[in-house]
């Protein structure tokens, strides 16, 4: 019996962490963990069985910097204080900046978290492997995206991916290419599916779900053979436990196919005014795209504002003057208000169409940003202190978690670190930590997270 | 990837009383949406106007304005020795009003 959020879901008739944990090493022998595993993968979660919910990720390549977002302090000098001014939201008591007016007025249903940090180093891709995987790590161990993993515990529940990237992967972000958000040990059949596509495009298409004009039935047909045999060999290459669920190629046969899937991602199909009101622009219109994939039974998306720092108006703040020369106006003029539109866009259309409560909205970033203000006018990368939030399902909005010091360098009250906000995220989509596990390198059963979840978020 | 911004913005502004009104901007980029208000052809209110979709001006200059909205238009990042972008820039995205204080 596994438990899901308060549900008893008789699916999985394996033993649960604990019992594992009592079993030992003796009983782990005797255990038919391949049976567990293919129980899990199978249907972890009937939807009519147990509180399921679903979750949105906007993830802020590049990273904001407290001090000029979510952790203003305007009482410190100012060269830490920085130049934007905070206001008062409909909450009392929690400020955010200026730019953000939009989202001012909903954060009643928005929990900050202003003290998460990390340990590990001030790179990019430091803060992309922990905040999307819960861990840091090298290329011998590369552990899951939390997409993945969800899709790994949930499985598939349509024709459309359970775990999608809009609108593209992270690219080059400074420091090498483990930027977190692949499958890792759990096989390519729990890939993310990457959209590739820019969805404010007027003519915007997914390509992979377009069948090239005069290409009839037989050329689908030698296609599908082609990833049969394809198929196969990923199925001999790759190990047991990652076999459970249909492979990236049946996957990829079944939207090419699929009429539902090529609805889903046509935007067209949406009210005007609505796609105004999310921002005509990559960014709102990938928020909105998410918003159509979890309606379409996609568990877990995830929309990258940004795939790189370089060269483009970003969250990256150095102000250096040549590659790297973000500044407060990019900030005041572009990121904040496309930000604050398309976020609170988000919340509003899901709320309306009853989906808030069942769709967790996560909003992560790498690291905060220096304290005192550069040379240069700009802020560098900084881990040491840091906010990013939660809001929608049984998120209670509304709300502060811990708090940073007078000038944001360093958490004051109630540390947090990025493996609580995945316990966090996995505990309010109903995923009980105490008795779900995954198969982990050597099909040795891992938890999700090693971390809790940050209880005073819930309701 | 670069952002990309679909259509032209655009909007209809009329005076409400004392009160500066505006309708939703179609094909909103999302970017920075200003009031700008101007005597001579020299700025002399600018205000975000993201937030409502009213403004209420106070302005120390009497005699004839025009008011305007404006929306950032990025083009790309690139900026001068000063820091000010060069090719990105405020475009006018409404109709333009007179009126008196």
């Amino acid at each position: 019996m596994l438990n899901i959020g308060k549900e008893r879901v008789p699916l999985c008739e394996g033993p649960s962490r604990r019992s594992f944990l009592q079993l030992g090493t003796t009983g782990m022998a005797t255990l038919s963990l391949p049976t567990l595993f293919k129980l899990e993968a199978l249907g972890a979660v009937k939807n009519s069985d147990a509180k399921i919910r679903n979750c949105i990720t906007i993830f802020l390549v590049g990273s904001p910097g407290q001090l000029d977002t979510w952790d203003m302090k305007p009482d410190a000098p100012a060269e830490v204080r920085g130049k934007f001014k905070p206001v008062q939201t409909n909450v009392n008591g929690i400020q955010i900046c200026e730019h953000f007016p939009m989202m001012s007025k909903m954060m009643d249903k928005v929990a900050l978290i202003r003290s998460l940090h990390h340990r590990t180093g001030a790179t990019h891709e430091n803060g992309q492997r922990w905040m999307m995987t819960g861990h840091d790590f090298n290329a011998d161990s590369v552990k899951p995206h939390l997409g993945s993993v969800i899709s790994r515990v949930f499985g598939q529940k349509g024709e459309l991916p359970c775990n999608i990237v809009l609108p593209g992967p992270i690219g080059n972000t400074g420091a090498g290419p483990l930027h977190g958000q692949t499958s890792g040990y759990l096989g390519s059949a729990h890939e993310p599916f990457f959209l590739n596509s820019d969805p404010a495009n007027k003519d915007f298409k997914v390509g992979d779900l377009e069948v090239a004009q005069g290409q009839g039935n037989n050329r689908l047909d030698a296609r599908k053979q082609l990833l049969t045999q394809l198929d196969d060999i990923q199925r001999r290459t790759e190990s047991r436990s990652t076999q459970m669920h249909d492979s990236a190629y049946d996957r990829a046969f079944r939207l090419l196919t699929s009429p539902k899937a090529k609805q889903a991602f046509d935007l067209n199909q949406e009210n005007e005014k609505l796609r105004d009101r999310y921002g005509r622009n990559t960014f709102g219109q990938s928020c909105l795209m998410a918003r159509r994939m979890v309606e379409n039974g996609v568990r877990f998306v995830t929309v990258n504002h940004f795939d790189t720092v370089f060269n483009l108006s970003c969250w990256d703040m150095h102000a250096d003057g040549g590659g790297l020369n973000n500044t407060y106006l990019d900030y005041e003029r572009l990121l904040c208000p496309q930000f604050d539109i398309a976020f609170t866009a988000l919340l509003e259309d899901l709320q309306q169409r009853g989906m808030l409560e069942e769709t967790v909205v996560a909003v992560l970033s790498e690291f905060g940003r220096t304290p005192r203000i550069n040379p240069k006018g700009g802020r560098d990368h900084y881990p040491n202190a840091w906010t990013n939030f939660l809001a929608g399902g049984n998120i209670r909005g509304g709300q502060v978690i811990g708090s940073t010091d007078k000038i944001g360098s360093r958490p004051n009250d109630f540390p947090v670190e990025p493996p609580q906000i995945l316990a966090s995220i996995y505990h309010a989509m109903g995923i009980n930590l105490d008795t779900t596990m995954m198969p982990g390198p050597g099909d040795r059963p891992v938890r999700l997270v090693e971390a809790e979840p940050i209880r005073q978020l819930f309701s | 990837m670069e952002q990309k911004f679909e259509g032209t913005p655009k909007s209809e502004i009329r005076m409400d009383g004392h009160k500066l009104v505006r309708t939703e901007v179609s094909n909103d980029w999302g970017s920075l949406l200003r009031w700008v208000i101007t005597q001579n052809g020299k700025e002399v209110n600018v205000h975000n106007a993201r937030p409502m979709l009213n403004y209420e001006p106070k302005l120390s200059t009497k005699g004839s304005h025009e008011a305007v909205l404006q929306m950032w238009k990025y083009v790309d990042y690139k900026k001068d020795a000063q820091g000010e972008f060069t090719n990105s820039k405020f475009v006018e995205v409404s109709n333009k009003i007179a009126f008196t204080v």
